[in-house]
C-alpha cells in the first residue's frame, strides 16, 4: 500500500467512525421532561426551499451581514468546487467530462480561480475574527485550527503547482513518458519552450531565439498541449512559480514537487480526519440542520424527536460568533468577563453536559451566571445563520441547572430580610474609604443627588408593588443615599438589587444623570461574585470582588 | 425620522417651560426643530402657570391682576425681561401653551385678567394665574371658604391635611382632614405609582368608600394629586360621580404628579408636530459654522450625537437646569460662555436669610439680551446673530419670589421664536 | 413668679455644663441645669469633633498637651460609644516650616505623647489622598468624638440620677443679697414668662456667653470671642484624623466621623458670640489652605459650613487669639464679692470632663460635701437620648429592625417616621422654638446633603399629624429649620450644592411661597393695597 493509500484509509475510519459517534450523540440525556414523540420528518417543500436558500445560497448568512457572507460563500463556493472537480476528479469530473485533464482548461483556470476564492474567503473570515473584539476574545483553538487546515490545504496546492510548473524533473518525467525526440536538438527546443512559454526552470539556460522557440512550439504542439494547456492560465501558480524564481532552483534540486505533495495530501487527510471533531463537524450537520428545521426558527412538529434535533443542533454551529455579537447581555460579558454570557460560549458547554460530561464546578456556576443573565430575548435564534434553536436550549437547559447551581438571587430570597442585611455586614468590619472599584464604591458617583426621589417614583419593579420597602426592602434613591454615605454591605441584601429589570427609566430620568441602574446591575454582579466565590468575603482595600 | 445630516432650522436647547414652549411654537410655525435637555424645571412644577404675582418682592405685595403687576414691574424694573414683550404677546403664548395643553387631554382653567388663589402643599395659599382643570375646585372652594375634607393617605409621605387645616382654620374653619389607606398599598407611596393605580375604577370606588364616611355635610373632596396621570380629568370626573361631590387635586412636594403629567404631554405631543427630540441629553459641545448655525455635540460617551441647526435657543435654566453653573468665582454659561450679568464677588451673592423678603442678588443674576431675545456681549452687541435666549437664565427677575417663572418661560419662548424667524 | 429650688444651678448646657451636671449627679448633689436654647448651641457644637492626642500643642502648650493625653485616653475607655478611635496623622507638606517638623518627635516626647514616624509608602497607604507633595507623616493616637452624643449621654446620665433640666432659658438677672446670689431669674423663651431657681451654688458654664453672664451677676471676665469656622464634605475622604504638621493655623485639621469629614478651622475675633456665623470668606480660605494637604479638598462637594466660638479667657492684655492658652479657666467670684458662683469656662472638648471635675470639686468644697468624682471610673452609659446622633445608625436599623408600615422622613440620612418618633420620646417635654430644629440636634435630619430642603417638610407634615404643632406655628419653626440651615449652606454655594440651593429655593419661596407673609385673611385675589 502506498503512502496515499494508507493514509486515506486511515482518515477515512476516523472519519466515519468519528461521524457516527458524534450523530449517535445527538441522543444525549436532557433531564427536562420532553418527550420523544415526533414522528418521522419527510423531505418537502419547505426543505428543498432550505436546501437552496440557506444551504446553497446561504441566505441566512446573507442575513446577518454581506461581508460575512461574502467571505463564507468565497470559502463555500471555492472549496466545494475545489472538491467536487479536483479532490473527486476522477469519479466526478472524468464521469461529466470524459476528456477531463487535470493541467488542461478550463480546468487548471478553474483551480486557480476556485482556490483564490477559498484563500481570500479564509483571508476575510481571519480579519474579521481578528478585527472585531468581542470575536477576538472568543475564538479558540479549532476557530483558528479549521482556518489553518484548510488555508493549508490552498496554500500546499498551489505551491505543489507552482513547484510542478518549475520542476525540470516533472518536465523530464513527461519527455520520458509521451515525447519521442529525433534528435537532441528537439529535447533543446522543446526545454526551450517550456522554459520561455510554461515557466520550468532548468538548471543551465536554453536559447530563446526566435527559431528555436518556433521549433518548440510545433514539437509542443504536436505531442503535449493535447495533455497541457499554457500554465499562464493556472494564474495563481504561475504567478506564484515566477516570484519563486530566485529559489527555483534549489526547489528543483531538493524535488519541492513532492515535498509539496505530502504536504497537499497530509493536509486534505488531516481535514478529512478532523470532521468529526470541533466545528470541522459543521459542513457535515449545518446543512442537515437546515434542510430538517425547513428554515423555520422553531422545530417543525414532525422533526425528529427534540432530544435528537438538539444534538444536531448543537453540533451546527458554525461557532461564527453572531450570536455572541449580537447577544443583548453582551455587555454583562464585557463587565463580568465570563465567557459564558455568550451564546456561542454557553452552546459549547453545553454540547458536553449534553454528551454527559461532567462539568468542573467552575464551569458550571459560569454557565449558569451566563443563564441566568439571559434574557430569553430571541435574537441569537433569530441571527443563527445555521438555524439552530438556540432558544430552545437555554430553556431546556435552564430547568437542569437549577439543581446543579442554585442562583444567588434564591439563595438571597431565602433569607429573611434581617439575615440578608447581616450577610454582607457582620462578617466585615466595615470598613471605610474602600477602595474604589466601581461606581458603587465611587461616591463621586452620588454627589450630584439631590434627593429628589425620581428614581423611584419612575421605577415600575416600585410600581407594581403594594408594599415597595416590605417587598423590595429598598428602594432606589435609599440604595444610592447608602451606597453615598459609604454603606454598601447594607444594599447588597436589598430585594430591590435583585428586582431591578434594567429599565433604566430610573437613569433617564434622574434630573442630575445618576447611574442609578448601571449601579443597581454592579451591585447585583458583586453579591453574584461573591457568592461564586464560595461565600461572602469582604471588601476591603485591595480585595478583589 | 431625520437623517443623521439633517439642517434644523432651530435647535432649542432645555426641557422646562421655556424649552418645551419654543418647541411649540416653533414647530407650529412650520421650523423643523430638534430639542434636547434632561428632566429638569418641568418635572419638578406643580402644574401651575403663574404670570406675575408679587411685586415689588421687598413688600411682598401680591396683585389679584397679573397684568396690572406686570405693568408695575415693568415701570420699576425696566430690565425685566418682560419689559421686552407686549401684553398682548405675553397673553398670547399663554393661551396658545395652554390650548396645546387642552387638545392632548390636560386641560387648563383660569381667569383673563385676575390671578387664582390655590393652596400648597404646605397649606399657604399662593396665586398663580392658570391651574389645571383638576385643581380648580380647590381654589373655589377656598375662595368660598366651603365645607371641605382634605385627604391624605397612609404611606404617602410630604403629605399632611392636618398640616393645611391648621394652617387655614383660622380663615378657613369648614376644612378639615382625614387620613386613610389607599386601597392595596402599605409601606412607602410614591405618587405616580398611586396614579397608576387610580386609573382603574375599582381602585377608585375602594377609595372613595374609605372616604365618604367622612364627608357627611362637605361640598369639597381634595386629593393630593395623585389621581392619574395621563388623564386625570376623567379619574375626577369618576370620583364626583361616585361620591355626589367637588372633587379637586392638591399638588405634592416634588416629584409630584403634576410635573410628569405635563413633561408627558409634551413628550407625546412634540414628536407628534415634527419635533425631534433627544431627551434626557445634555449639549456637550458646540462650534459655530461658516453660515452662522452651530454644530452641536449631544450626550456624551458613544452615544453622542451631532446635531447641525441654522438657529439655536437657549432655554437651559439657571443652576438647576444647568443653564448656569457657579463655580467658586463666578457664574458662568456652560455651552456658549455667554457673558452672565451676575454680583461681583460670591459673598454677594446670597444673603444672610434664605427667606429675604428682597431675596438673593444672585436670582437676578443671567444672560442679558438685546430686544431681539440675543444674548449680548459685554459691548451690546449680539454674540451671535442666530442665538436667541428665553425663560429663567435671563437676567434682572426673580421668578420665584415674584411668582412669574411659568408665564415668562412661555412668554420670552414666544418672542424668541419670533424674533428667530425674522 | 414660679420658683425652683435646687442645690446647684448650672447654667449652659455645652460639653461642660452637662459634664457638670453628671459628676455632681454621681457625686449625689442634686442640680439643675438651664440652657438657654439647646445643648452644645455654643463651642462644643461647633468644633471638630476631635480628640485630641495632645500632640497639636506640643509646642505651644505642653500643660494643654499632657492635659488632652491624660483626658483622651480616659475618654476612650469611659464613653467608647461617643468615640470611633481613628487614630491620627501628622503630616507636612512641601513648603511647611521643615525646622517645626524636624522638632516634633522630641517635643511630642518630652510630653510623652505617642509619635511615631511613617514613611512615604506608609502615609499613603493610610490615607491614599494625602498630597504627592509630602515630606513627613507621624502616627499619633488622635480619634473622633461625638460631641452631641456626649452632651446627651452625659445629660441623659445625670438625669437618671436626678438631676433636672430646662430648655430654652435664658438667665435675664442674678438677685444679690449681701454678696450672694439669693435668685436667678429665666425667662421660659417657649412660653414668655419668667421663673426663678433658688440655688446654693450657681455655676456659669455658658462658655463664650460666660462674660455676659457674669457682668449680670457683677463679677468681670474679659473674654476674647474666637469664631471658627468648619467645613463638612459629603464624604468621608480620611480613615483618620489628617493635621497638618505646623504651628497651629487655618485649615490644618481635617476630622472624619461617620460617613462624612469635617475640616478647619478658622479664626476670626468677633464683637459679640451672637454674631458667629460662617462666611463665604472663610470658606474659600478654607479650601485654598487646605488643599496642600490633600489635593482632592478643592474639588470634593461639601454639604455646609458651621461655625463655633472659642471663649479665650484674657487674663492679662488683650493678644492674638491663637496666642492664648487654650487651657481652661475657673473662677470662683469670691474674688468679685459674690460668694456662691462660680464660672467655667475655656478649655477643648477633650478636656471637658477634667473641667467638670475640677468645677465639681470647687463646687463640693463650698458645699462642705466631701464625695470623691466618680467619672474618672463610671463610665458613660449610652443613652435614648444620645443613640441618634450616629452617622449611619438610623439607615442601619431601617435595614434591619423594619416596621412594615414605617416611613422615612429624611432621605439623605435615612432616618425614619419611627426614628423621629423615638428622638422626641426621648426629648424631655421642652420643645422650644422649634422642634424641628431639636430633632435635628437630636439627629441625623438635615444633615444630608438636601440640608432640610425635603426633611424639614415631611417633618413638618408628621409633626402637623401627630398634633405636635398646631396653627401656623409648625411653618413658622419649618422656616426658622430652614434658616438655621441656611447659615451653615449659604458659604459653600457654587458647584453642586447652588444646584441643590437653586432647588431649594424654587421648592420654599417659587412653589410654597414661604417667604410671604402667610397669616393673611385676603382670599379675595383683588390687590393687596
Amino acid at each position: 500500500m502506498t503512502f496515499f493509500d494508507i493514509g486515506l484509509s486511515v482518515a477515512l475510519v476516523i472519519c466515519v467512525a468519528g461521524v457516527g459517534f458524534r450523530v449517535a450523540r445527538w441522543r444525549g440525556k436532557w433531564a427536562s421532561p420532553e418527550s420523544s414523540s415526533a414522528s418521522q420528518w419527510c423531505f418537502g417543500v419547505a426543505s428543498l426551499k432550505a436546501l437552496v436558500l440557506d444551504v446553497l445560497l446561504l441566505a441566512r448568512t446573507g442575513r446577518t451581514s454581506a461581508f460575512r457572507w461574502l467571505a463564507h460563500a468565497l470559502v463555500f463556493f471555492g472549496f466545494m468546487g475545489l472538491l467536487l472537480f479536483h479532490a473527486l476528479d476522477e469519479t466526478v469530473t472524468a464521469f461529466f467530462f470524459p476528456a477531463y485533464e487535470s493541467t488542461l482548461d478550463p480546468w487548471q483556470f478553474l483551480r486557480n480561480l476556485l482556490g483564490l476564492m477559498t484563500l481570500v474567503g479564509l483571508a476575510l473570515m481571519a480579519f474579521r475574527r481578528l478585527w472585531e473584539k468581542r470575536l477576538r476574545d472568543l475564538t479558540r483553538f479549532q476557530d483558528w485550527a479549521a482556518l489553518l487546515v484548510i488555508g493549508g490545504i490552498i496554500l500546499s496546492g498551489f505551491f505543489l503547482e507552482a513547484s510542478k510548473i518549475i520542476s525540470p524533473a516533472v518536465f523530464d518525467r513527461m519527455v520520458e513518458a509521451y515525447f519521442i525526440p529525433e534528435t537532441d536538438r528537439d529535447v533543446t527546443a522543446l526545454k526551450a519552450f517550456w522554459s520561455h512559454e510554461y515557466g520550468v526552470v532548468f538548471s543551465v539556460p536554453y536559447p530563446s531565439d526566435a527559431e528555436t522557440l518556433g521549433f518548440g512550439a510545433s514539437l509542443n504542439e504536436d505531442s503535449c498541449v493535447d495533455c497541457h494547456a499554457d500554465t499562464g492560465t493556472a494564474f495563481v501558480s504561475r504567478s506564484l512559480a515566477t516570484a519563486l524564481g530566485p529559489v527555483a532552483f534549489a526547489m528543483n534540486t531538493s524535488r519541492a514537487d513532492q515535498v509539496f505533495w505530502y504536504l497537499h495530501v497530509l493536509c486534505c487527510f488531516v481535514a478529512l480526519a478532523a470532521i468529526p471533531f470541533g466545528k470541522f463537524f459543521h459542513p457535515v450537520t449545518t446543512p442537515v440542520n437546515l434542510v430538517v428545521r425547513q428554515g423555520r426558527r422553531d422545530d417543525p412538529e414532525d422533526m425528529l424527536p427534540s432530544d435528537g434535533g438538539r444534538g444536531m443542533g448543537m453540533d451546527a454551529c458554525t461557532r461564527c460568533g453572531e450570536c455572541s455579537v449580537h447577544c443583548s447581555v453582551a455587555p454583562a460579558f464585557s463587565v463580568l468577563g465570563n465567557a459564558m454570557i455568550l451564546p456561542s460560549e454557553k452552546l459549547m458547554a453545553l454540547r458536553q453536559i449534553h454528551a454527559g460530561a461532567s462539568l468542573s464546578e467552575a464551569t458550571l456556576t459560569a454557565f449558569s451566571e451566563g443563564s441566568r443573565l439571559c434574557t430569553e430575548c430571541l435574537r441569537c435564534t433569530e441571527i443563527c445563520p445555521a438555524g439552530i434553536n438556540l432558544q430552545d436550549l437555554w430553556i431546556a437547559s435552564k430547568a437542569q441547572l437549577v439543581s446543579q447551581a442554585p442562583s444567588p438571587n434564591d439563595l438571597m430570597r431565602n433569607k429573611t430580610p434581617s439575615q440578608r442585611a447581616r450577610v454582607f455586614d457582620d462578617l466585615c468590619a466595615s470598613s471605610v474609604v474602600p477602595a474604589v472599584t466601581g461606581l458603587a464604591d465611587d461616591s463621586t458617583s452620588y454627589w450630584a443627588c439631590v434627593q429628589c426621589t425620581t428614581c423611584t417614583s419612575v421605577c415600575p419593579v416600585v410600581a407594581v408593588s403594594e408594599n415597595p420597602s416590605g417587598d423590595l426592602d429598598l428602594l432606589p434613591q435609599q440604595i444610592m443615599n447608602l451606597l453615598r454615605m459609604g454603606l454598601k454591605e447594607e444594599t447588597l441584601g436589598a430585594r430591590m438589587v435583585w428586582s431591578c429589570t434594567t429599565c433604566y427609566k430610573c437613569q433617564e430620568h434622574c434630573p442630575q444623570n445618576i447611574r442609578v441602574a448601571d449601579v443597581l446591575y454592579e451591585l447585583r454582579n458583586t453579591v453574584a461574585a461573591r457568592i461564586r466565590d464560595g461565600g461572602v468575603r469582604c471588601s476591603k482595600k485591595g480585595e478583589s470582588q | 425620522m431625520t437623517g443623521r445630516d439633517t439642517l434644523y432650522d432651530v435647535m432649542v436647547i432645555g426641557a422646562g417651560f421655556a424649552g418645551m414652549a419654543a418647541s411649540l411654537f416653533a414647530a407650529r410655525h412650520g421650523l423643523n426643530v430638534v430639542q434636547t435637555g434632561a428632566t429638569g424645571g418641568i418635572d419638578f412644577s406643580t402644574g401651575f402657570i403663574d404670570l406675575m404675582g408679587v411685586h415689588p418682592v421687598e413688600d411682598g405685595k401680591r396683585w389679584g391682576n397679573p397684568w396690572a403687576a406686570i405693568e408695575a414691574v415693568v415701570r420699576d424694573c425696566p430690565d425685566h425681561p418682560y419689559a421686552r414683550l407686549s401684553k398682548d404677546e405675553i397673553a398670547e403664548s399663554i393661551n396658545c401653551f395652554t390650548e396645546f395643553l387642552t387638545e392632548q387631554g390636560l386641560e387648563y382653567v383660569g381667569h383673563t385678567d385676575r390671578n387664582i388663589c390655590s393652596l400648597t402643599p404646605a397649606g399657604t395659599v399662593k396665586r398663580t394665574y392658570r391651574v389645571p382643570e383638576t385643581a380648580w375646585n380647590g381654589s373655589l372652594a377656598l375662595e368660598r371658604k366651603a365645607p371641605t375634607l382634605l385627604v391624605d393617605f397612609h404611606g404617602l409621605k410630604g403629605v399632611s391635611g392636618a398640616q393645611i387645616v391648621e394652617t387655614q382654620k383660622q380663615h378657613w374653619p369648614g376644612v378639615k382632614a382625614v387620613r386613610v389607606a389607599f386601597p392595596g398599598g402599605r409601606g412607602e407611596l410614591y405618587p405616580e405609582h398611586m396614579a397608576w393605580a387610580l386609573a382603574d375604577p375599582a381602585v377608585q370606588q375602594k377609595m372613595m368608600a374609605e372616604v365618604l364616611p367622612h364627608a357627611e355635610d362637605i361640598e369639597y373632596i381634595g386629593f393630593p394629586a395623585v389621581l392619574g396621570l395621563n388623564d386625570p380629568g376623567t379619574v375626577v370626573r369618576h370620583l364626583a360621580e361616585l361620591s355626589g361631590k367637588r372633587i379637586f387635586e392638591i399638588p405634592t412636594i416634588p416629584p409630584s404628579i403634576a410635573g410628569p403629567r405635563l413633561r408627558a404631554v409634551f413628550d407625546r405631543g412634540l414628536p407628534g408636530l415634527g419635533v425631534r427630540t433627544l431627551s434626557q441629553k445634555l449639549v456637550t459641545g458646540v462650534t459655530q459654522r461658516s453660515d452662522g448655525g452651530f454644530d452641536f455635540q449631544v450626550g456624551s460617551g458613544p452615544a453622542t450625537v451631532s446635531i447641525s441647526a441654522k438657529k439655536a435657543i437657549l432655554a437651559t435654566g439657571r443652576f438647576f437646569g444647568k443653564g448656569l453653573r457657579a463655580d467658586r468665582e463666578k457664574v458662568v454659561e456652560p455651552i456658549f460662555d455667554v457673558p452672565v450679568v451676575q454680583p461681583a464677588q460670591r459673598d454677594a451673592w446670597h444673603n444672610p436669610a434664605f427667606f429675604a423678603k428682597q431675596g438673593h442678588p444672585i436670582n437676578r443674576a443671567g444672560v442679558e439680551v438685546d430686544a431681539r431675545l440675543r444674548p449680548i456681549g459685554p459691548s451690546g452687541e449680539p454674540l451671535h446673530d442666530t442665538l436667541f435666549a428665553a425663560g429663567a437664565i435671563l437676567a434682572h427677575h426673580d421668578w420665584m419670589r415674584m411668582k412669574c417663572g411659568a408665564g415668562l418661560a412661555i412668554a420670552t419662548a414666544f418672542r424668541a421664536v419670533k424674533e428667530l424667524m425674522r | 413668679m414660679n420658683i425652683l429650688q435646687t442645690t446647684v444651678l448650672i447654667v449652659g448646657g455645652g460639653a461642660t455644663g452637662t459634664g457638670l451636671a453628671r459628676d455632681l449627679a454621681l457625686r449625689g448633689v442634686s442640680c439643675l441645669l438651664a440652657e438657654r436654647s439647646d445643648f452644645n448651641a455654643g463651642a462644643s457644637g461647633g468644633n471638630h469633633g476631635l480628640l485630641h492626642s495632645g500632640a497639636r500643642y506640643v509646642a505651644s502648650d505642653m500643660e494643654a498637651a499632657v492635659e488632652c493625653r491624660d483626658e483622651g485616653q480616659l475618654l476612650k475607655a469611659m464613653a467608647p460609644q461617643c468615640i470611633e478611635d481613628t487614630g491620627g496623622l501628622f503630616v507636612a507638606v512641601e513648603g511647611d516650616d521643615e525646622q517645626y517638623v524636624a522638632d516634633f518627635e522630641g517635643m511630642c516626647r518630652k510630653s510623652d505623647i505617642p509619635a511615631r514616624a511613617l514613611d512615604r509608602s506608609e502615609a499613603f497607604e493610610c490615607e491614599p489622598l494625602l498630597s504627592d507633595k509630602l515630606i513627613a507623616a507621624y502616627a499619633v493616637d488622635d480619634a473622633a468624638i461625638d460631641p452631641f452624643m456626649l452632651s446627651l449621654d452625659n445629660m441623659a446620665h445625670a438625669l437618671d440620677l436626678g438631676a433636672r433640666v430646662l430648655r430654652n432659658t435664658r438667665v435675664v438677672r442674678f438677685l444679690r443679697e449681701n454678696g450672694h446670689i439669693r435668685q436667678t431669674i429665666f425667662l421660659d423663651e417657649t412660653s414668655g414668662e419668667t421663673f426663678a431657681v433658688e440655688a446654693e451654688i450657681v455655676v456659669n458654664a455658658t462658655g463664650a456667653w460666660a462674660g455676659i453672664v457674669a457682668a449680670l451677676a457683677g463679677a468681670d471676665i474679659h473674654i476674647l470671642y474666637s469664631s471658627g469656622s468648619l467645613l463638612v464634605t459629603q464624604d468621608r475622604l480620611a480613615r483618620q484624623v489628617v493635621n497638618r504638621l505646623r504651628k497651629a493655623s487655618d485649615a490644618d485639621i481635617l476630622v472624619p466621623g461617620g460617613t462624612v469629614s469635617v475640616l478647619g478651622t478658622t479664626s476670626v475675633t468677633i464683637d459679640s458670640p451672637d454674631l458667629c456665623r460662617p462666611t463665604v470668606a472663610e470658606a474659600d480660605r478654607i479650601v485654598e489652605d487646605a488643599q496642600a494637604m490633600m489635593p482632592v479638598l478643592a474639588t470634593t462637594r461639601y454639604i455646609r459650613a458651621y461655625s463655633g466660638v472659642r471663649p479665650l479667657v484674657l487674663t492679662g492684655e488683650s493678644g492674638d487669639a491663637r496666642s492664648v492658652s487654650r487651657g481652661f479657666s475657673l473662677i470662683d467670684h469670691a474674688r468679685d464679692a459674690v460668694d456662691n458662683f462660680i464660672t467655667i469656662t475655656g478649655g477643648k472638648l477633650t478636656t471637658f470632663r477634667l473641667m467638670a471635675e475640677k468645677t465639681a470639686d470647687l463646687v463640693c468644697a463650698k458645699l462642705k460635701v466631701d464625695a470623691p468624682c466618680l467619672t474618672r471610673t463610671e463610665p458613660l452609659p449610652a443613652s435614648t437620648m444620645g443613640r441618634w446622633t450616629e452617622p449611619g445608625l438610623a439607615p442601619k436599623d431601617w435595614v434591619r429592625n423594619r416596621d412594615e408600615d414605617d416611613l422615612i422622613l429624611c432621605e439623605c440620612e435615612m432616618v425614619s417616621r419611627n426614628t423621629v418618633d423615638a428622638v422626641i420620646a426621648a426629648m424631655p417635654g421642652m420643645r422650644g422654638k422649634s422642634m424641628l430644629k431639636a430633632i435635628g440636634l437630636r439627629s441625623r435630619v438635615g444633615k444630608g446633603p438636601c440640608q432640610g430642603g425635603f426633611c424639614g417638610l415631611r417633618i413638618t407634615g408628621h409633626l402637623y399629624d401627630q398634633g405636635h404643632v398646631s396653627g401656623e406655628q409648625g411653618l413658622s419653626e419649618l422656616s426658622s429649620f430652614v434658616e438655621r440651615r441656611w447659615r451653615g449652606f449659604s458659604p459653600i454655594l457654587w458647584g453642586l450644592p447652588m444646584v441643590q440651593a437653586d432647588l431649594q429655593e424654587a421648592l420654599y419661596c417659587g412653589v410654597l411661597d414661604m417667604e410671604l407673609d402667610h397669616n393673611t385673611d385676603d382670599l379675595t385675589c383683588e390687590d393687596d393695597e
